[in-house]
C-alpha cells in the first residue's frame, strides 16, 4: 500500500464528504419530512431543528389509516412472489450447477434477457388476461406475473450459490447410497441454506420495490405500498406529509433488508455473477 | 443399466422444465395477445373485443398518432447520457473507496441506501427537493444564482428530461461504485506492483491495467443498467408523467398511456413489436461488440 500524503488524504476525505452528502442527503431530508407538520412542508430557509410531528402517520395508517392496508398487501405480495419462485428456481439452479449439459450458456442468457425486458411489454396482455379468468385485481395475479423477474432472478443468484457448495460432500452421500435427490436435500439444502435465505431476501426486495406490475394489476383493496404513495396526487392538493410518512414506511423493510445482507448485496445486485 | 443412464442425462433437462415452461407461458402469452391484436382495431373503452380487422393500420398509427419517434430519441438519450454518467462516477467513487483510508468501510455500507429505494420512492424525494416553490434544491440554487426554470426543473422542457436521468445517477451511481470497488479488489496487487516498479504513472496504470481488467464486470453492469435505463416507467411516472408535452416521454411511458390511460390496445400491442424488436437488435448489437472476443 502507498503511503499517502496529508494533503491528498484531506482531499480524498473531502470528495468522499461531497459524495455522503449528495447520496444521502435527500433521504434523510424526506424523512425529516415525514415529522413535519404539513404547514412547515415548504418552510424556507430549511429548518434542521423543529418538533417532531407524528400525525402523518397517524393519518396514513391509523386514523383513518387508508395505507394499512396497503402495507399487508405489500407484505402479501412480496411474501408470495418469493415462495412461489423458490421451488422453480432451486430445481433449475441445480440443474445448472450441477450438471454438465449442452446449452447451459443459452439457457443462463435467456433468464437474464428475461431480467432486462421491458415489463410494460407484458403488463398490457396480463391486465386484459387477468380480467378474462376472473383474477382482475386479485394478489394471486401480482405474484404469477411478478415470476417473470423473480424466477430468472432467483436461478441466477441461487446458481451461484450452489456452485460453491463441493461436489466431494454430494458424492461422498452417494457413495453411502443415497440417491440424487436425498443428497440434495440432505447436502445441498443445508449447505446452500445462506444462499437461499439470501437469495429469497433480494427477491423480496425486488418484489416490494415493483410498481409497474401492482399499478396495472391491483384493485384498492389490494394494491401495494409503493402504488399507494402514488394515489395521494390523485386527490386535490399534494399532501406532502402524507406522501413522505408512508413512502418512509415504504423504504423501511428494503433498508433494514439491505443492511442485514452485508457483503452479500454486490453479488444480489449482480445476480451472482460478482462475487464481492 | 440404459434406463438409469438415460434418466441422468435427462434429468438436468427435467430439472429446468418446470421454471422454462412457467416462464414461456408467461412470455408468450403476452407476445401472442400483442401479435394477434396488433392487426385489429380494439379500444377497450368501446368494446370488451376486439373490433375489426384493420391490416397494418396500427403500426402506422404508431407514428402517426403517439409521439413514438420522440420517446424513442429520449430512450436511447436517456440511457446512453445515464449510463455513461453512471459508470464514470461511480469508477471515481470506487476508486476513492480504494484508498482504505479509515471509515471507508462504513461509508461503502451507507452508500447503497439510494439503491435499496424503490425507483418511485426515489422519484417522490426528488419531486420534493425539485419543487419549484419551497423546494431545497432551487433555493439553494437560486442562492448561488444558479438559474432555475420558473416551473421548475421538472416542468420546464429543457430540462425534465435531464431531471429523470439526474434521479436515475442518483439512485443507481452508488451500485457501480460498490460493485465495481468490488472489481478493484479482486484485481491481483502484484500485477500493479510490477507496473509501478517499471515507473507507470497512476493514470497510465489506471488506463492500461485496472480498466482492462475491470472489462468483464463492466460490460456486465453496463448491459444491465442500460436496459433498465431504456425500461424507465416508474421515474418518469413520478416525477414527469412524459411532460411538460412529450419532452421526457420514453417508450416504455408511451405504452403505458396508449394501453391503459386510453386503453387503445390495438395499437398498444403493434408499439409492444417494435419496442421488442427494438430490445433485441439493441441487446444482441451489445454483445456481438463485447463478447466478439472470447478473451478479455
Amino acid at each position: 500500500m502507498r503511503r499517502r500524503s496529508r494533503r491528498d488524504k484531506v482531499t480524498i476525505y473531502a470528495l468522499m464528504a461531497l459524495v455522503m452528502l449528495f447520496f444521502l442527503g435527500p433521504i434523510f431530508w424526506f424523512i425529516l419530512l415525514a415529522f413535519r407538520h404539513p404547514s412547515e412542508a415548504y418552510t424556507l430557509p430549511p429548518q434542521l431543528f423543529f418538533e417532531p410531528y407524528l400525525g402523518n402517520f397517524g393519518d396514513t395508517f391509523v386514523d383513518p389509516g387508508n395505507n394499512a392496508p396497503q402495507l399487508l398487501s405489500s407484505v402479501i405480495v412480496s411474501t408470495g412472489a418469493t415462495l412461489l419462485s423458490l421451488p422453480f428456481a432451486l430445481a433449475a439452479a441445480y440443474a445448472l450447477s450441477r450438471f454438465a449439459m449442452r446449452g447451459k450458456e443459452f439457457i443462463m442468457n435467456w433468464y437474464i434477457s428475461l431480467l432486462i425486458a421491458p415489463p410494460i411489454v407484458f403488463v398490457i396482455p396480463y391486465f386484459i388476461l387477468m380480467s378474462r379468468i376472473g383474477w382482475a385485481g386479485a394478489y394471486q395475479a401480482m405474484i404469477v406475473t411478478l415470476q417473470t423477474l423473480a424466477i430468472p432472478f432467483s436461478v441466477w443468484l441461487l446458481k451461484s450459490f450452489m456452485d460453491e457448495v463441493p461436489l466431494d460432500l454430494e458424492e461422498a452421500a452417494w457413495v453411502d447410497g443415497a440417491g440424487r435427490f436425498a443428497a440434495f436435500i440432505r447436502i445441498i439444502i443445508p449447505l446452500a441454506l445462506p444462499g437461499i435465505i439470501v437469495t429469497s431476501m433480494f427477491t423480496f426486495v425486488f418484489s416490494w420495490n415493483n410498481v409497474i406490475f401492482p399499478l396495472a394489476l391491483s384493485k384498492q383493496s389490494t394494491t401495494t405500498l409503493p402504488v399507494g404513495t402514488i394515489s395521494f396526487f390523485a386527490s386535490t392538493g399534494v399532501y406532502w406529509g402524507h406522501i413522505a410518512a408512508t413512502a418512509v414506511v415504504a423504504m423501511l423493510p428494503p433498508m433494514i433488508i439491505f443492511l442485514l445482507l452485508g457483503r452479500y448485496v454486490v453479488r444480489g445486485l449482480t445476480f451472482g455473477a460478482v462475487k464481492g | 443399466m440404459p434406463n438409469r443412464y438415460t434418466f441422468q442425462r435427462r434429468l438436468p433437462y427435467l430439472l429446468l422444465a418446470p421454471s422454462v415452461i412457467v416462464l414461456l407461458a408467461l412470455i408468450l402469452y403476452p407476445l401472442a395477445f400483442a401479435l394477434r391484436n396488433s392487426f385489429w382495431f380494439w379500444n377497450l373503452q368501446t368494446s370488451p373485443m376486439p373490433l375489426y380487422h384493420s391490416g397494418w393500420d396500427n403500426y402506422r398509427m404508431v407514428f402517426q398518432v403517439t409521439p413514438f419517434a420522440v420517446a424513442l430519441k429520449n430512450t436511447l438519450l436517456l440511457s446512453f447520457l445515464g449510463t455513461f454518467a453512471q459508470f464514470w462516477l461511480g469508477m471515481g467513487i470506487a476508486l476513492l473507496l480504494h484508498t482504505h483510508l479509515r471509515g471507508m468501510g462504513l461509508m461503502r455500507a451507507a452508500l447503497i441506501m439510494p439503491t435499496t429505494l424503490a425507483p418511485v420512492v426515489a422519484g417522490f424525494l426528488f419531486r420534493y427537493l425539485l419543487e419549484p416553490k419551497g423546494g431545497l434544491l432551487p433555493w439553494l440554487l437560486e442562492g448561488i444564482g444558479f438559474p432555475v426554470p420558473p416551473q421548475g426543473f421538472l416542468g420546464n422542457a429543457n430540462t425534465a428530461l435531464f431531471s429523470i436521468g439526474l434521479v436515475d445517477t442518483w439512485q443507481w451511481t452508488p451500485f457501480f461504485a460498490i460493485v465495481l470497488y468490488a472489481g478493484l479488489l479482486s484485481i491481483n496487487e502484484e500485477i500493479k506492483e510490477a507496473a509501478e516498479v517499471d515507473g507507470a504513472a497512476p493514470w497510465r496504470m489506471f488506463w492500461s491495467i485496472t480498466l482492462p481488467l475491470l472489462r468483464p464486470i463492466a460490460a456486465f453492469l453496463v448491459m444491465i443498467r442500460f436496459m433498465q435505463l431504456f425500461n424507465s416507467f416508474d421515474l418518469v411516472f413520478v416525477l414527469t408523467s412524459g411532460g411538460p408535452g412529450t419532452a421526457s416521454r420514453t417508450l416504455s411511458f408511451n405504452l403505458y398511456r396508449e394501453g391503459l390511460v386510453n386503453y387503445n390496445i390495438g395499437l398498444t400491442a403493434a408499439m409492444t413489436w417494435l419496442v421488442v424488436i427494438i430490445v433485441s437488435v439493441i441487446i444482441n448489437l451489445y454483445l456481438f461488440f463485447i463478447y466478439r472476443k472470447r478473451e478479455w
